[in-house]
């Protein structure tokens, strides 16, 4: 009979190693440690608004490349922030859809806690409405998980089992409970930023034409 | 390609999905809400007692969204339970494990419903015992404690196996573990408070210390400890008995007394109102005293 332990042993290992290479560093000039997922391979990063706070960004890549980071935008009430790097085939996470989450799926969170570069820790959904709930008072969506993030945490994937992008860790929470923000939330924010650096764009043309 | 994890992933969710309709919001105290699990159809919820901070504007939360009032029927702080009756019908009562087959090392989540939708934490059976007495003397059948995690607003609500079964209802009330109440005790517990509105336990009126006895008492009476009456309640039942300060109580109904714990296990509720030969130390001499045992108001 197969061992079924080996086997998910196994398993989770695979999607471990694949998810990986979508996470990098975040370092700035305080020295401070975050986490990113490439969310596009042209250089499009999401991390969280609260790890971007300081200048010097600088991305740090599985590969060891180092490059200088500069902020694209940041939504500062849903705690989450883009950053572009000049990069192209970047390795991007597969994007989930975090709305199909149910209480008790396995999830992995995926960063560098405390330093500590591509590590991982596995829990499950708690719930998805974050609202309305004892964790936080207020009405926003978070995907609440049963496993511990760390600082250094913060900006880094949630994965489901199949390695697909379900939200972006945040370390803002209890010290036995931790709070993503779903990847819909992020779809949303970049559509507005989007659209709003579209805006920037046809200002700048009607100035230029003008 | 992940096969096992996806399975045991789904897994879980489903047990989640297959446990939830029992589970309700118990609205019982200002801020936080509690959890609940439905008893019966006829809207019996039994939720864990130092969660009800009021004894008015009860409501139970249901899983289909609706808010309705609820009564407290009865709660024993013993074993820290509360059973309510929320104005609901048909509502889905949970189901439940059969007790013996769960394993230290089993996978169990706790749920609750703080909020509007159910949640789910994930942990493994840490211990399995025998039956244990709370600190306030309640009897609880089976020692079940898990690593889960209670969130705020969690207790109350039902450990579920993998299938989604119910093996008891959580409390973070004892000894700062998470510890289950097996349905054995939910069962005695809430058809009491059904039939009688409340709990009976036994009473005897006396504060007793333990004590380590003089040698040759000790050679005498057959143990090394006793315990000390320290005070004993005007028109109690040791009082009635004839019982006084000082005297040290070694033996009840035949059975030594050593620790505080036996004379709790001697006080319960099928021992209400049954007259027994209680065996005291005065004076340096053994006596026997006739104790009737009264009911806790």
């Amino acid at each position: 009979m197969v061992n079924l332990l080996q086997e998910l042993n196994r398993e989770t290992a695979g999607v471990i190693e694949r998810v990986r290479s979508s996470l990098v560093e975040i370092r700035n000039s305080g020295g401070g440690v975050g986490s990113a997922v490439i969310w596009h391979s042209n250089g499009l990063l999401i991390t969280n608004a609260h790890v971007i706070q300081r200048k010097g960004l600088e991305v740090r890549f599985r590969d060891g490349r180092i490059l200088p980071a500069r902020v694209l935008g940041y939504d500062d009430e849903n705690d989450i922030a883009a950053l572009g790097v000049e990069g192209h085939d970047l390795p991007v996470a597969e994007i989930g859809d975090s709305r199909e989450l149910r209480p008790g799926q396995c999830v992995f969170a995926l960063g560098n806690p405390w330093g500590v570069i591509g590590s991982v820790t596995a829990g499950i959904v708690v719930g998805t409405d974050g609202a309305g709930s004892n964790m936080r008072a207020d009405d926003r969506e978070w995907i609440v998980v049963d496993l511990q993030l760390r600082p250094g945490n913060s900006g880094g994937p949630l994965v489901d089992v199949g390695g697909r992008l379900v939200g972006i860790n945040t370390m803002i929470s209890g010290p036995e409970v931790g709070l993503a923000v779903p990847t819909h939330v992020v779809q949303g924010f970049l559509a507005r930023l989007g659209e709003s650096r579209m805006k920037q764009r046809d200002q700048a043309d009607h100035n230029w034409l003008a | 390609m992940t096969e096992i994890l996806s399975s045991l992933s789904n897994g879980l969710a489903g047990a989640v999905d297959a446990a939830s309709p029992a589970v309700v919001r118990v609205e019982a105290r200002p801020r936080l809400a509690g959890s609940g699990i439905v008893w019966n159809p006829e809207g019996i919820i039994v939720t864990a007692q130092h969660i009800i901070e009021r004894e008015d504007n009860l409501k139970v939360g249901l899983p289909d969204g609706r808010t309705v009032p609820a009564v407290l029927v009865g709660a024993d702080q013993a074993t820290d339970l509360a059973v309510l009756r929320a104005e609901a019908k048909d509502l889905t009562p949970a189901g439940w494990a059969e007790a013996a087959n769960t394993r230290v090392g089993h996978l169990v989540l706790a749920l609750g419903r703080p909020g509007r939708g159910v949640q789910a934490t994930l942990g493994i059976v840490s211990a399995l015992g025998e039956g244990w007495r709370t600190p306030a003397g309640g009897n609880v059948d089976r020692y079940l404690q898990t690593d889960v995690v209670m969130y705020p607003g969690f207790s109350g609500g039902p450990l579920v196996d993998v299938e989604g079964e119910a093996l008891g209802l959580n409390t973070s009330a004892f000894r700062g573990v998470s510890l289950t109440i097996p349905l054995t005790t939910l069962r005695r517990v809430v058809d009491m408070i059904l039939t009688f509105g409340r709990v009976r336990r036994g009473y005897g009126g006396v504060a007793t210390q333990p004590v380590r006895l003089p040698e040759a008492l000790a050679q005498q009476v057959g143990q090394e400890t006793g315990l000390l009456v320290v005070s004993v309640e005007a028109s109690s039942p040791a009082d009635s008995a004839g019982v006084l300060l000082g005297d040290i109580l070694v033996g009840l109904e035949g059975k030594p007394l050593r620790s505080l714990d036996e004379l709790l296990a001697s006080l319960s509720d099928d021992r209400i109102g049954v007259a027994m030969p209680l065996t005291i130390v005065r004076g340096g001499q053994a006596r026997e005293l006739t104790l009737t045992i009264g009911e806790r108001s």
